[in-house]
């Protein structure tokens, strides 16, 4: 009985320690950024220079985005905030920046929703629309303002 | 592509750019004013302004980037004078919901392409009172007026990005060759619009067809 009970200690102590191996640990790093640039409409960016600048204003590293428009940077070490840059080269005029900070624990991928392209289309029918009708209200209202001072023109006569 | 965004000019340029868009404006409007046919001209005006709008959205792939089309030349011929306005509001529309140009800088793109329609309509004008109504004739002179309005688009911006020095000798370049498709293009729109338009609704055109 006495050999049983010193068995199932080593046992059990056996089985604690083979479980306090297998402890699973993961540590992390980031080690890259990506960004991905695309003009209103969804068409990637290609071949457009990238500049990246550190939270000093010091440009950190610069490159060509891919054929999807992307572009991936290692983070420096430290450095939480990067001002990113890309002008399109073959676009003359094309040029977008935005502020990508790694401190903030939500998604850091800053994707503001853009309106759809046709919802922008309509908008902008919507407003010539608009434009025109104003104007027709204004030339109406000249038009009126004429006649009756011709009526009344006819009238002193 | 011909269309300049924001903090690329100096300001001495969009100032002058401001400045001679906002002249020709109010030349534009005294001008159709005193001729009094304004009332008739708005539906045209916003229509071929919307045309303008959503021109831009129609891409041409061309090497390793697109480009798209102006359409400049259709608003010089169908709207004459008026043409200058109806691009700087095209161009305000753009800047604000496509992110085409930047703000500060619609008064040297309104210029950019607001002169070239003017020109083209002046060809177009000239033309007209040369040749009769034979349709043939009235393509060729749309789609000179249409080709002449989008190259002198393309080297008014490229002359625009030249006033930045040597730096954008290249750019400049590249814009003038990437648009040559465009041209093209835009030669055939407008000389098939103003046939098509001689033929069913010639007062569009302004044009006294002689039956």
């Amino acid at each position: 009985m006495k050999r049983i009970f010193i068995f199932s200690i080593i046992l059990v102590l056996c089985l604690s320690t083979s479980v306090e191996a297998h402890r699973l640990h993961i540590i992390y790093k980031i080690s890259e950024i990506e960004i991905q640039a695309y003009y209103a409409g969804g068409t990637p960016c290609r071949d457009a220079n990238v500049k990246v600048y550190d939270s000093n204003g010091n440009l950190y590293i610069e490159g060509v985005t891919d054929d999807e428009g992307k572009f991936r940077f290692p983070p420096k070490t430290g450095v939480k905030e990067y001002k990113v840059v890309v002008e399109a080269v073959h676009m003359p005029g094309h040029k977008a920046e935005t502020m990508i900070n790694l401190t903030q624990e939500t998604t850091t991928i800053n994707t503001e929703i853009e309106m759809p392209l046709y919802s922008k289309v309509i908008a902008g029918f919507g407003y010539l629309s608009g434009l025109a009708g104003i104007a027709m209200i204004y030339a109406g209202w000249k038009m009126k303002e004429k006649n009756i001072k011709e009526k009344n023109k006819n009238r002193t006569k | 592509m011909v269309h300049i965004s924001d903090g690329i000019l100096s300001l001495p340029v969009l100032a002058v750019g401001w400045m001679v868009t906002l002249l020709l404006i109010a030349a534009a409007l005294w001008w159709s004013k005193r001729k009094g046919n304004m009332v008739e001209e708005i539906p045209k005006l916003s229509v071929v302004t919307a045309a303008f709008f959503v021109a831009s959205l129609i891409h041409i792939p061309v090497g390793p980037t697109s480009v798209h089309l102006i359409l400049n030349g259709l608003v010089g011929v169908t709207l004459g004078m008026l043409s200058y306005p109806a691009i700087f509001i095209g161009l305000v529309l753009q800047a604000f919901l496509f992110g085409h140009g930047g703000v500060t800088v619609i008064g040297v793109n309104t210029l950019d392409m607001g002169i070239p329609a003017l020109i083209a309509y002046g060809i177009f004008k000239l033309g007209k009172l040369n040749i009769k109504s034979l349709a043939p004739k009235l393509w060729l002179l749309g789609a000179i007026a249409g080709g002449v309005a989008v190259t002198l688009a393309v080297l008014f911006t490229a002359a625009m990005l030249l006033t930045l020095g040597e730096e954008y000798a290249w750019v400049a370049k590249a814009l003038v060759v990437y648009h040559i498709p465009v041209i093209a293009i835009e030669s055939f729109i407008v000389g098939s619009v103003v046939a098509f338009l001689a033929r069913v609704k010639p007062e569009l055109l302004n044009l006294e067809v002689e039956k």
